[in-house]
């Protein structure tokens, strides 16, 4: 009798579909505000300044000073939604953000099927990456 | 060799009809960086012209793309290819290339997620159990890269680098001296941990046309392997996804393709823990980094179809090869930065 391809676990599906399209929709967003930011003059700080600045090996210190005075300490990019570079980076972090919700999801998935080991690390790994989100780990100046 | 290359034409032809949101955003890529080029009203600075400026970002991405492929067939994270090259070859500030490393690392596992686990490749219990160790160890580690940076300079960071080429080195030895077995390892004993927490499952595999069982074993030193591995992962922007396939693989007996695809997702998950402290700390430079991420969704996608028919043991073969070139480069940049001694030739 020939062998049956074996299922994937619902939990499973849900994790991997959120991320998968998540980051989809988060590459769409880079794209377009990296277009923006080279075809518009919209941005929050000039493509040239970002681009040369790294070319020329500045810290990341000296390129904020330069920028704005000061590095962001936040996310700044959320009150520069229509500028090209605040786009790109939203874009960017929207895909990285699809992890948490994936995580959470899944691990309603697990205790819906009453397994609750797995269902709690999932659930432990969104707590730890939501953490990470807030930004809540004091760091140097 | 005609037929061979009109066979891989084919599947490549038939990957971008299955999966049209790829072709799509392929399209998508070209036509904005086209239009980026005709209507770029970049200002020219005393570094770079325009046309430096596009060529930068077009580069990125196609470089992106191919080490994204290999990054995936090999569960490997592409930040081991990226970091090494970008800290030894260009002036840019460290970091720039670890926060950059790390979309490299991650965006090619993010996307890769999705068939992982549609296919099953990647066990969701695997992930879940050693994601949790990983994500700590990951936060711990990119806040620990931002304190260091700050007060210790290259000197520290050299002999971190120094100690990760070694045990890199290490690893890359025990892949070669493993033989076949690593491919399909057996466990001896499961340990009553693994046991309790039902850490067996069973996969199809695609060379071999049969589901394979598998055992999996020793869950305690696995989880504090991952702690360690995912601080690496933080602190280094560098993924370590050859570090994650191997513990997998040599210390917790997943099959080797098993191990790679869950080193995919799990360097995802570390990845994606550790990233927010650079995102906050102001280290992500978006508008540098967009290409990088695009090419290694594009490239995640690809290699992930890749794997699922590829042959585990070609697979190994990358491993070892990377590693190898890898780890000589960073003893190099460890020498250099903890003993002040040049290895440039």
């Amino acid at each position: 009798m020939e062998e049956q391809k074996p299922q994937a676990p619902f939990a499973a599906l849900v994790y991997g579909e959120i991320v998968y399209w998540g980051v989809l929709l988060g590459s769409v967003i880079v794209l377009i505000g990296s277009v923006v930011a080279f075809v518009s003059r919209n941005n929050y700080v000039a493509t040239s300044y970002w681009l040369s600045s790294i070319w020329k090996g500045e810290s990341i210190h000296e390129i904020w000073k330069g920028a704005t005075g000061a590095l962001p300490h936040g996310h700044w990019y959320l009150s520069h939604l229509t500028t090209g570079d605040g786009l790109t980076a939203f874009g960017i972090s929207l895909s990285v953000f699809a992890v948490l919700p994936a995580l959470l999801l899944s691990a309603l998935a697990l205790y819906k099927e009453k397994d609750t080991v797995y269902g709690t690390l999932a659930l432990i790994g969104g707590i730890v990456v939501f953490i990470a989100i807030l930004g809540i780990i004091p760091m140097p100046s | 060799m005609e037929q061979v290359m009109k066979k891989e034409k084919g599947k490549l032809w038939g990957l971008l009809t299955k999966v049209p949101e790829l072709t799509l955003l392929i399209l998508l890529i070209v036509a904005g960086y086209a239009v980026m080029e005709i209507f770029s009203k970049v200002q020219p600075t005393a570094v770079l012209s325009p046309g430096d400026m596009w060529l930068i970002i077009v580069a990125s991405f196609v470089i992106s793309t191919l080490i994204a492929v290999l990054a995936v067939i090999g569960g490997i994270g592409g930040g081991v290819i990226f970091t090494p090259i970008m800290l030894g070859f260009t002036h840019i500030d460290s970091l720039v290339v670890r926060s950059t490393g790390l979309v490299v690392a991650m965006f090619s596992g993010l996307i890769s997620s999705g068939p992982f686990m549609r296919t099953k490749l990647a066990d969701l219990k695997l992930v879940f159990y050693c994601g949790v160790p990983i994500t700590v160890g990951a936060l711990a580690g990119s806040v620990a890269a931002i304190y260091l940076h700050k007060y210790m300079g290259p000197v520290g960071d050299g002999y971190v680098r120094l100690s990760l080429g070694i045990l890199m080195l290490i690893v890359a030895y025990f892949l070669i001296s493993g033989g076949g077995a690593t491919e399909y390892p057996k466990p001896k004993r499961i340990d009553p941990i693994a046991k309790k927490l039902g850490l067996s499952n069973f996969y199809w595999e695609e060379s071999l046309g049969k589901v394979v069982h598998y055992d999996l074993t020793r869950a305690v030193p696995g989880a504090i392997m991952f702690i360690f591995l995912g601080f690496i992962a933080g602190f280094f922007g560098l993924g370590g996804g050859a570090f994650l396939t191997a513990t997998l693989n040599l210390v917790m007996m997943a099959p080797v393709k098993i191990a790679a695809a869950c080193s995919g997702v799990l360097l995802a998950i570390s990845n994606a823990t550790a990233i927010w402290t650079y995102i906050s700390y102001g280290a992500l430079i978006a508008v540098f980094a967009a290409p990088w991420m695009l090419g290694q969704v594009v490239g995640g996608i690809l290699g992930a179809y890749l794997l699922i028919s590829i042959n585990a043991g070609f697979v190994r073969k990358i491993l070892i090869i990377i590693l190898l070139v890898s780890s000589i480069k960073l003893i190099m940049r460890g020498v250099e930065g903890a003993f002040g001694i040049s290895l440039h030739f």
